[in-house]
Formats: structure tokens, C-alpha cells, sequence
């Protein structure tokens, strides 16, 4: 089962415009988009798709408020797809759409669709940096930041579910769909990675009661701690709400930072995530502060020394 | 002076004037003094009311707009925390539904003067008009 990770995430949302306003300002690209909605995409073209959450065509809500209607994954073939129909038709409905892809709910309710993914291959470069014992990795003249710089979603990361069983959810997505533990943090849950994917994790569980289940983040990586810290600088510059950052986590070494939005959960600009293979040994230690991070800081706006003696009259 | 009184700023601080705030509409104002929270002022039924802008999911609290005045939800019913989509009731601050059900938003009381400016008062209960 070649999972490569979520293609996109389907949304039914109770304010289609600021949703729309939202997405765009956060640096996806809206396409044929409408007053109904539509598709929000990063430059590889995975991305969000929202909906009214009174449109029929949506899946059905959770029973919670959460806004998240569908997690659609993407594979590598076609025969990922038989793959995990054969696995899942054993004790659940999977249902074949005429696209090819399949839908069915894990073992929580989530609704999942799979399809061979429509993701595009990036060919870009990764944030350069220069360092003494190192050679440079910017050529002489070539600089590395300037205003109008581009720092643009990439690609969807990962996402991060809220479920009250954490045994029920781990045996479901690595017993069933062939996910692995990359570490865990007690406290919360696992960080998980699929097959065909060596990013630390494209799913995150948090453990909760009933009544918060759904979606708690989700994460589009960037193309370096510095895309990421314009990138944020900016959406807070246009009157968007920060919730935790620009730090860096422990696990995944991911920079991180969080924002609030109207979707009903947190989106998230990452960036640097470490890569694993099936030799690493996973980690365990007790969700705080200390563990999620390795530092942390707080916007604050642009301000320079002046230099020089105070101005006349102020001392 | 309590604790609710002071915990958006101190009594006699002034807010807003109170027409700026209309039917079904909230804004943020502040932080005020050394809170690092902005206050919420809402006017529902024709009543001010004022919240800390600090949702009680975490015990620190958390900002709740997802942008600047974008206290409610898409249905303009409920003053909302754009984490988690928590909702919460305009007039008694009580979350109804999300995840932190059951808790309450912290009041700030406020006091309208003649000239309709609005200030932190000392506290009592109930929305002021």
C-alpha cells in the first residue's frame, strides 16, 4: 500500500467568502473557485477543497464542530487502490467512484477517499544558506532575502486529528493502511508516516474527549525557515490571528508556526521536517512544553537601535 | 477593584465609544495596561457586553478571532474561537458547544457615560446598554 500522504482536505464550512479570503491570504491558489467554493491549492497542487457546509455534495459532518468533512490521500497506482479495498472490504463498506479512487470511514468516523495521487512533482530549490567549513550555497552576489521574495505553500504536509482512542487509531492506520510510528509524544499520541512517504510524520493523533473530534491542524511546508518566517510575517501583518509561534519542535525538527482561521482549526506554515526509513527506532516522551519544542518565540513588530545619543529632550 | 474588573486593564480605562459597536457586531480592543489579551465588546439584543479575548480551552486562554474583529461565526450567532470552532453565547459568554464545553469567557465590566463612551467599571453583573 503505497500511501504517499493527504492530496487534499475536504472542508464544509459556515463562511464560504472569509474562508475564500483566507485560503488566498495564506498563499494558495484558488482554481475555479465560485461563491460555492472549490479547490485551494499549493504549488503541487495538493491543497484544500471547501464547500457550504449545507452542500449536498459534501460528506456527512462530524458529529462535533469541527469542519472537517474528508481526508483524501493520495497513492502511488492504481493497484494501491485494490491493494486497500481488499484490506478494507473485509469489515467496512468501500465504496468504488468512477474516477477509480475508493471511499470509506476508519475505524473513528473519519471519512477517507484514496486515489492515485494528483499531486504534481516539484522541481524547485530548497532555502540556501551559507556557513564557514561548509561550502556556500549561494554563489557570490547571489543574496538570500529581499522583500517581495516568493514564500508560497508547497505542498500539504500533514494532518492532525483530535480522536478519543488512540489504540483504535493506530491499529487502523498502521495495522490496516501500513503507516509506521515515527515517535510519540505520551500524553497525546503518535506521529505516523505512510509507505511511500519518508516525512516524519503526515498524521498526527491527539488524544481527546468525543466531543472534540476532528481536525486540529493542518500543515503546508515551505521552502525553508526563512519562507516560512515571511511568510507568517506577512499573514500577521494582514490582521491574521497567530496561535503558537515561529519556533522549531523537537520531534520532526519541523519550524513551525500556527495560525487561527474559519475553518474551526489551526493552519500551520512548517518547514526543514526530518526524513526517516524503515531503519529508525521510534522515540517516547511525555507531552509539555519542553518536549514540544526546542524554542519558541513571538512576533513582534519591525524595530531598529538608532544609534547615536537619545533624540533632544528624551533621556 | 476585583479581579474581573482588572483583568483587561484597569477600572476607568476606556474602550470604545459604545455606537461603534452595532447589533450582532464584536470588536477587539486593547490589550489594556499589562494584559496580554484584547477585550471583546459585543452588542447583542441591544446590550453591550465585554469578554476577554482568551478562549478557556488552554489555562493560559488564546486569542479567538482568526482576524482582526473576526470574533464570530460564519452565522453571526455566536462569538467563536477560531482554533477550535468553539462557540460561545454573546450575552452569558458560555461555551455551547466545542472544546471547552461548559466553561465561560471571562466578563469585563463595563460602564457606558453620558457622552457614550464605554469604560472598564467596577464590576457588577449583566451586560450594560
Amino acid at each position: 500500500m503505497n500511501i504517499i500522504g493527504p492530496d487534499y482536505l475536504v472542508f464544509g464550512v459556515d463562511d464560504v467568502a472569509a474562508s475564500t479570503e483566507y485560503l488566498t491570504a495564506f498563499g494558495l491558489k484558488p482554481v475555479d473557485v465560485t461563491s460555492e467554493g472549490g479547490l485551494f491549492e499549493a504549488l503541487d497542487g495538493t491543497g484544500l477543497i471547501i464547500r457550504h457546509k449545507n452542500d449536498p455534495s459534501l460528506p456527512p459532518a462530524l458529529p462535533t464542530s469541527n469542519m472537517l468533512r474528508q481526508q483524501v490521500y493520495g497513492v502511488k497506482a492504481a493497484e494501491d487502490l485494490d491493494a486497500i479495498e481488499a484490506e478494507l472490504s473485509k469489515d467496512r463498506r468501500v465504496t468504488r467512484l468512477a474516477d477509480g479512487s475508493i471511499e470509506l470511514k476508519d475505524d473513528h468516523g473519519f471519512e477517507l477517499r484514496f486515489q492515485v495521487t494528483k499531486r504534481r512533482e516539484l522541481v524547485m530549490p530548497a532555502e540556501k544558506i551559507n556557513a564557514p567549513g561548509a561550502p556556500a550555497q549561494r554563489k557570490p552576489n547571489e543574496i538570500g532575502v529581499w522583500e517581495e521574495m516568493p514564500a508560497l505553500p508547497r505542498t500539504l504536509s500533514h494532518v492532525v486529528l483530535f480522536v478519543p482512542d488512540i489504540e483504535v487509531a493506530t491499529s487502523f492506520y498502521c495495522g490496516r493502511l501500513g503507516f509506521v510510528i515515527t515517535d510519540t509524544l505520551t500524553g497525546a499520541g503518535p506521529f505516523l508516516r505512510p509507505k511511500a512517504n519518508d516525512d516524519h510524520h503526515t498524521l498526527f493523533f491527539i488524544r481527546t474527549p468525543d466531543y472534540m473530534k476532528g481536525c486540529e491542524h493542518l500543515a503546508f511546508h515551505m521552502g525553508g525557515p526563512t519562507e516560512l518566517m515571511v511568510a507568517g510575517t506577512r499573514f500577521v501583518k494582514k490582521g491574521y490571528q497567530s496561535f503558537w509561534g515561529p519556533g522549531r519542535h523537537k520531534f520532526g525538527s519541523n519550524w513551525f508556526w500556527y495560525f487561527n482561521s474559519p475553518l474551526g482549526c489551526h493552519f500551520e506554515y512548517d518547514a526543514d521536517m526530518d526524513k526517516h526509513d524503515d531503519t529508525w527506532v521510534a522515540r517516547e516522551t511525555p507531552l509539555n512544553a519542553e518536549s514540544s519544542q526546542i524554542f519558541l518565540f513571538e512576533m513582534r513588530e519591525k524595530w531598529s537601535p538608532a544609534g547615536g545619543p537619545p533624540p533632544e529632550g528624551k533621556k | 477593584m476585583s479581579e474581573r474588573g482588572t483583568a483587561g486593564g484597569e477600572a476607568g480605562t476606556w474602550i470604545c465609544r459604545a455606537l461603534d459597536i452595532g447589533e450582532g457586531e464584536a470588536r477587539g480592543f486593547g490589550p489594556f495596561d499589562d494584559s496580554k489579551r484584547k477585550v471583546i465588546v459585543v452588542r447583542h439584543n441591544g446590550a453591550l457586553h465585554a469578554w476577554l479575548d482568551a478562549c478557556p480551552h488552554y489555562s493560559t486562554g488564546t486569542p479567538m478571532a482568526w482576524k482582526t474583529d473576526a470574533y464570530l461565526n460564519g452565522d453571526r450567532t455566536h462569538l467563536t474561537c477560531h482554533s477550535h470552532n468553539a462557540l460561545f453565547q454573546m450575552d452569558t459568554g458560555k461555551c455551547v458547544l466545542g472544546p471547552c464545553l461548559g466553561q465561560n469567557l471571562k466578563r469585563i465590566e463595563i460602564a457606558v457615560d453620558e457622552e457614550g463612551d464605554v469604560y472598564i467599571a467596577a464590576p457588577r453583573k449583566g451586560g450594560l446598554a
